[in-house]
Parts: structure tokens; C-alpha cells; sequence
């Protein structure tokens, strides 16, 4: 994976959020498990569609857009250490 | 015997009808005890029962389906692990039920994921389980030895953040076990059910549930095992079920396991004296969920383990277990 | 069993068998006053039994278990049959309730709303619930407190009341010797000795209230009240529940309701005084 490879949300990895100060709770109903994250994770998972195979360069581009991520290369690789670190715990596949 | 009214009641559903509450009080501390208050929850879906056993119930409803959630949850983790290896994810009892939608899952308490990999792909498999956050749960040198060398698994890892236990096979008895079941025949039959699941076949599933029984536990659990082989008997043809079981050289067990079942979730059956004498360790549970006939128990303990191992190892294994506080119940 | 009893204790039954007729001798004297309940079916069957056949009569040592037990709980002895039955029946609770999201808490109410405190052992949540419950609160619980899953709601879970080591003078100078249970001296934990709730928390013990504020008090050398961040008090009461993962959604779905909509503080005191009086100024300002 990386900056090379494609990743997934799966329909069935749905998450519910719930704000607090400034992070967010993820509960993720599939393995029951409850993730605390905070920005751009929440960001993240918000630019990716269920079932769209999408690359970390996909997802730069749209957060582009809407934040001031700085210097692509270095935004690119923290990008994608993300959604490794996603995969890791299942709420993020592989594609 | 509490264990007596659970099986009852699992037989005949609508026999709690005439419980008063000292026969509720014992129904529940025998079903908690054999860990199976869920299916016996199942069981009595639509019969009316008294208002504080509704609760109850519901609860222990919500629990198995929780817990079946995070079985598969887990068996998903175990394949996105071994992604990349080659090696199937083959998932045993439990989950495997759990998983295919089995009537022998429904309610049924899932402790660890249990899964069977080939032996030459245990390596493999041991690297991959690690480097996906899977641990040794203890790391003592005998019990890692003993399990390595004698047993049919890896000794049980545990997911450093989830805590979550895996029990990684690579056949279904103890290498020191008299019986050797084909694995390889078990793993090259299993059957996909989603993407990357496999469970055995359904002869197999019954097999290693009846070997998992007799020839290898000392019938801990013993009451929920026959419930999952009373469960899964019908789905295969009796006649398939004795050619694999003999191919297996487990054939006695499978046919005393048939028996055992049938007499004691089912309509009855012809027992030989040995049957009686595990059915009488099956049922030794009292009103308070507690073991009774504890020398009836204590024998099965050492049997389970003379099964396993020639007698001089059996000793030293004790000896060791002993030394270290360890006690049969 | 040999002797048994059965017991209510807020929505809970349970029922408790020994080897031995002590423990349930001090149980029966008190929990006189709680509804009487025996031949109930019970939600859990606790069991306080011999370690071993010969543990029954020499330097006899309790082994507690029950529906839920675990494997390598360290035996007690015997003169500690009563702190035994106890933790019977707060491992039940632990490991087995699920019609409530258990937060290991003390609460009290006033009008309705509750006072909710938590923190380690020997914060001094005990304690100070103890103490406001003769001062003009009601006492809901000293170690759970239950948050309903549909309404929000606080409810109560009022045992006896497990006093360690210099909070037993403390009670027992507020309370008299009537309502205390037998010294237990040198368990695991110091000395222990129970107490009686008042008889207005046994009456009331169906009865809950809306949580309106939350503590985290520490007895110590210090004054001090902070305010703690939502995701600290998330943190601190998913570690402070035994069942929010066994619960699942409603369970996350009950607590971040509870995190968002009930004041939090963060109180240091370094005697009872000072901490009615820091109780008393947060119930008026932040409550």
C-alpha cells in the first residue's frame, strides 16, 4: 500500500461519530471496537465514497481542495501512513 | 442434577411449564455453567416463561449475538492477516458455525478463534499472525516445548490490542494422541463460505467435533460439544459420515457420539456401559452449577490426558502443572 | 449449598450459597431491612465454597465464584466471609450485568438529580457518598452506579457500603455503631468494615434521577477543582465500566450522551469539610 496502492471503504465498515471537544469517537459497530481519532483521520474517511477504489494522491487532491495541506510531498506520504494505520485496524480495506 | 434439567429442556422446550423457581434458579446456573444459556435462550424463543427469567434471557441473547459479531470480526482480522501467504483461512467449531449461519451457532458462546492451517504452512502462518499484532500469551519454556513438540497447535496467541485469543491447528488431536485423523484430507474438502472463509466439510465438521470430545478434552464443555454434533448430525448422510470417520480411524467416536447425542438430545438410543459413564460426567453438575462426583471428574481429567500421552510423560506433564498450582476443578 | 440467602439490591437478585453458615448469617443481619426476597429467581447464583474438601473445616479458605467467576481469584479466609459475599456479588455485577451500563462510581441525589463520583480505590468516592448520604442527600451506591440506556437516567445500586481503613472511624462517628458491620482486619485491601445504608436509600432504591454532575475526587494534600476535557472523561469511564464493550452501540450511544450533557469537574480536598464545601459550591454553580 502507501503512495502506491488503492484502498477501499467497505459498506459493511461504516462507522457511527460522535464529536467530543476536539477529537472524534468512531464506533464501529463490525468489531464493536471504539476508535479515538483526530484530524485528518476524521477528514479522511469523510473523502472516501463506499466501494470507490481510491489511491492516496485521490484523497490529497480532494482535501486540497477544502484544507492548506502544505507541500504535496510532504502531505502525500502522511496521507498514506493514515490509511495504512486505517487498514490496520479494519476500517479501511485494501483494493 | 441441574445439568439433567438443562438437557431436558433443551430436548422439550415447553417442558419448563411446570419449573417453580428453585427449577429456575437451577436451569440457569446449570446453562451459565456449561456455557450454554444462549442456545438454551434460543430454544425457549415464544414460550412464555416468568416475567424476571424474560430479562435474563434477552440478555444472554444479546451476548451470544455480540459474541458472534466479534468472532467474525476476528476471522476477518485472521484473514487480512495471512493475506498475501497463500494460506485459507479454514475456521473450526464456534465461528465456523457462526459463520456459515449453522443451527449449531445460534446462541452458541464462542470463546477463541480456532482455525486448522497446513502443517508446512505453519511457519508462514506464525510470521504473518505476528506481524499483525498477534502475541504468545505466556511465555514459559515448558508449556512452549510441550506444545510444540506433542500438541496440535501453536500455543495460543493473543491479539495485543484487541485481547483477543487465536488457536492456530495444524490437525485435530495431539500428535501424541492414539488416533491420527487425516488433516490434510480435512483442510484439502473444506468448503468456502465467503470470500477468503473456509469451514470443513460437513462430515468433517462432525468428526472433529466428536474427536475434539472423547478422544481428546476431559469433557469440560462436554454438554455444549454434543449440542453443536446434535446439531450438526442432520446435515449429512449417515452412511458418508461412517466412511470418513473410518478413513479418520475415529469411527468408534463418532458412533458413540451419535449415541450419546441422540440419548441425550434426541430420542434416545441403546447405551453401552462406557457411554453411560460419560453420560454420567456429562450430567455431574448440581442446583448450584457446581461439578459433583468430583472422582468421576478427576478420572476424566486423567484420562483426557493418558489419551494424549504415554504414561511416563502424562506423570512428568502433571508433576509440572501440579508444582505450578494447577488443580483439576 | 448449605446455607443460602437471596437478596435484592436495586434491579438486581441474587442469590448466595456458602459452605458455611457465617457469611450468610452476617448477610441476613444486614441486609434485614431490603426487601425480602427469598425463593426468588434470581439473576445471578453466587457461591462462596471450600478451595478444597479440606478447606471446609482447617484454616477453612473461601474460593468465590458463581455464574461468573475467575479462574485464579486468590482464596479468603473465613473471618472475611462477609468482604467474600461481597465481592460475590460485585464480580456478578462486573462481569455479568448488561440491562445498564455499569460505571464503577459512587452516586448520590438531591431533587431528583444525581451527584456522580468517580475514581481509583481510595479517591475517596466511598467515602464522601457516605458522608452525604447523612447530610441531607440520598445515597444511591458506593461502587456502581447504572446509566440507563433509553432514558439517560442514574440508578441506584445501594449495598452496603465498603468502608477502608481511616474512613471507618470517620462513618462510624457519623453514623453509630448500629448500623456498621463486623471489623474485618488485615484483608487485602487494610481493614474493612461495612455499613448500612440509611433507611431512605433501601425505600428508595427503584428510584433514579437525572445525572447532573460528574466528579473525579481525589483525597490529598491538595485544594483544587479543574475542569477535565470530554475526551478525558470518555477515556476515564470506558476504563471505569466493566460492560461498555459487552454493550456495544447502545452502551456508546448511553456514555456520549452522558460525556456531552453532564458538567464534569475534577476536585482535589484534603479533608471531608473541604470537599462538602467544594460539592456545595459546584452543585450551585456548574449543576
Amino acid at each position: 500500500m502507501g503512495i502506491t496502492g488503492y484502498y477501499r471503504l467497505d459498506a459493511r465498515d461504516a462507522t457511527h461519530a460522535c464529536l467530543l471537544d476536539d477529537l472524534v469517537l468512531l464506533y464501529h459497530p463490525r468489531s464493536g471496537q471504539t476508535h479515538m481519532v483526530i484530524s485528518p483521520v476524521p477528514e479522511i474517511l469523510d473523502q472516501m465514497c463506499i466501494d470507490e477504489r481510491v489511491s492516496a494522491a485521490d484523497l490529497h487532491d480532494r482535501l486540497a481542495q477544502r484544507f492548506d495541506l502544505g507541500p504535496r510531498a510532504a502531505a502525500l506520504p502522511e496521507i498514506a501512513a493514515h490509511l495504512d494505520a486505517l487498514v490496520a485496524l479494519g476500517l479501511v480495506r485494501p483494493a | 442434577m441441574s445439568a439433567a434439567l438443562l438437557v431436558d429442556t433443551l430436548r422439550d422446550p415447553a417442558s419448563v411449564g411446570g419449573l417453580d423457581a428453585t427449577g429456575w434458579n437451577h436451569l440457569i446456573a446449570a446453562a451459565r455453567a456449561e456455557r450454554l444459556i444462549g442456545t438454551l435462550a434460543h430454544r425457549l424463543a415464544g414460550i412464555a416463561v416468568p416475567s424476571p427469567v424474560t430479562p435474563i434471557l434477552a440478555d444472554a441473547v444479546r451476548d451470544a449475538d455480540r459474541e458472534a459479531r466479534q468472532a467474525l470480526w476476528e476471522a476477518d482480522r485472521c484473514v487480512d492477516a495471512l493475506r498475501g501467504t497463500g494460506v485459507p483461512t479454514i475456521l473450526l467449531k464456534g465461528t465456523a458455525y457462526v459463520a456459515a449461519g449453522l443451527r449449531a451457532g445460534q446462541g452458541r458462546f464462542i470463546g477463541d478463534l480456532d482455525i486448522l492451517v497446513p502443517r508446512d504452512a505453519m511457519p508462514v502462518a506464525e510470521k504473518a499472525m505476528m506481524a499483525a499484532g498477534w502475541e504468545w500469551v505466556k511465555p514459559d519454556p515448558y508449556d512452549d516445548a510441550y506444545y510444540r513438540q506433542w500438541m496440535h497447535e501453536l500455543p495460543p496467541l493473543i491479539h495485543r490490542e484487541r485481547d483477543r485469543m487465536i488457536d492456530v491447528h495444524h490437525t485435530v488431536l495431539p500428535l501424541t494422541a492414539r488416533q491420527t485423523p487425516d488433516a490434510a484430507a480435512m483442510i484439502a474438502d473444506a468448503v468456502q463460505i465467503t470470500d477468503g472463509l473456509y469451514i470443513l466439510s460437513p462430515e468433517d465438521r462432525i468428526i472433529h467435533s466428536a474427536a475434539h470430545m472423547l478422544a481428546d478434552g476431559d469433557l469440560q464443555g462436554g454438554l455444549r460439544n454434543l449440542w453443536d454434533i446434535y446439531c450438526l448430525l442432520p446435515d449429512v448422510d449417515p452412511a458418508a459420515l461412517e466412511a470418513r470417520a473410518t478413513r479418520h480411524g475415529l469411527l468408534l467416536h463418532v458412533r458413540q457420539a451419535q449415541r450419546l447425542a441422540a440419548a441425550i438430545y434426541g430420542d434416545g438410543a441403546r447405551l453401552t456401559l462406557w457411554d453411560r459413564l460419560v453420560r454420567a460426567r456429562l450430567l455431574a453438575r448440581n442446583g448450584w452449577g457446581q461439578e459433583v462426583r468430583k472422582l468421576l471428574v478427576f478420572g476424566f481429567y486423567v484420562r483426557s490426558h493418558w489419551l494424549r500421552m504415554p504414561p511416563m510423560m502424562l506423570a512428568r506433564h502433571l508433576w509440572t502443572k501440579w508444582r505450578k498450582g494447577h488443580r483439576p476443578q | 449449598m448449605r446455607h443460602d440467602l437471596t437478596l435484592r439490591i436495586g434491579p438486581a437478585t441474587f442469590r448466595i450459597g456458602s459452605a458455611w453458615a457465617g457469611p450468610i448469617d452476617q448477610l441476613a443481619r444486614l441486609y434485614a431491612a431490603y426487601p425480602q426476597v427469598e425463593g426468588a429467581i434470581a439473576d445471578f447464583t453466587v457461591r462462596l465454597q471450600p478451595t478444597s474438601l479440606a478447606r471446609r473445616w482447617v484454616r477453612p479458605s473461601i474460593f468465590i465464584t458463581g455464574d461468573h467467576g475467575l479462574a485464579d481469584a486468590a482464596p479468603m479466609s473465613l473471618s472475611h466471609g462477609l468482604l467474600a459475599a461481597e465481592m460475590g456479588m460485585n464480580l456478578q455485577m462486573a462481569l455479568g450485568w448488561r440491562r445498564h451500563l455499569l460505571l464503577h462510581a459512587s452516586s448520590v441525589e438531591k431533587d431528583g438529580r444525581v451527584l456522580v463520583m468517580t475514581g481509583e480505590s481510595g479517591s475517596g468516592k466511598s467515602t464522601l457518598a457516605a458522608l452525604l448520604g447523612e447530610r441531607g442527600w440520598r445515597f444511591m451506591g458506593d461502587e456502581f452506579a447504572l446509566l440507563d440506556l433509553d432514558s439517560g437516567a442514574i440508578l441506584p445500586f445501594p449495598r452496603l457500603v465498603s468502608l477502608k481503613n481511616r474512613a471507618i472511624d470517620v462513618v462510624e462517628d457519623a453514623v453509630g455503631d448500629v448500623r456498621m458491620g463486623p471489623m474485618l482486619r488485615a484483608t487485602a485491601k487494610g481493614d474493612i468494615r461495612h455499613m448500612v445504608p440509611r433507611a431512605d436509600a433501601v425505600a428508595r432504591m427503584d428510584e433514579g434521577g437525572k445525572p447532573a454532575l460528574l466528579l473525579f475526587p481525589r483525597f490529598g494534600p491538595d485544594t483544587d477543582i479543574r475542569a477535565v476535557g470530554q475526551g478525558e472523561i470518555f477515556m476515564r469511564l470506558t476504563q471505569a465500566s466493566t460492560n461498555y464493550v459487552a454493550l456495544g452501540e447502545p452502551g456508546f450511544a448511553a456514555l456520549t450522551r452522558f460525556v456531552q450533557s453532564v458538567p464534569a469537574r475534577a476536585i482535589d480536598f484534603p479533608s471531608g469539610e473541604a470537599a462538602f464545601e467544594m460539592v456545595d459550591r459546584l452543585w450551585g454553580e456548574v449543576a
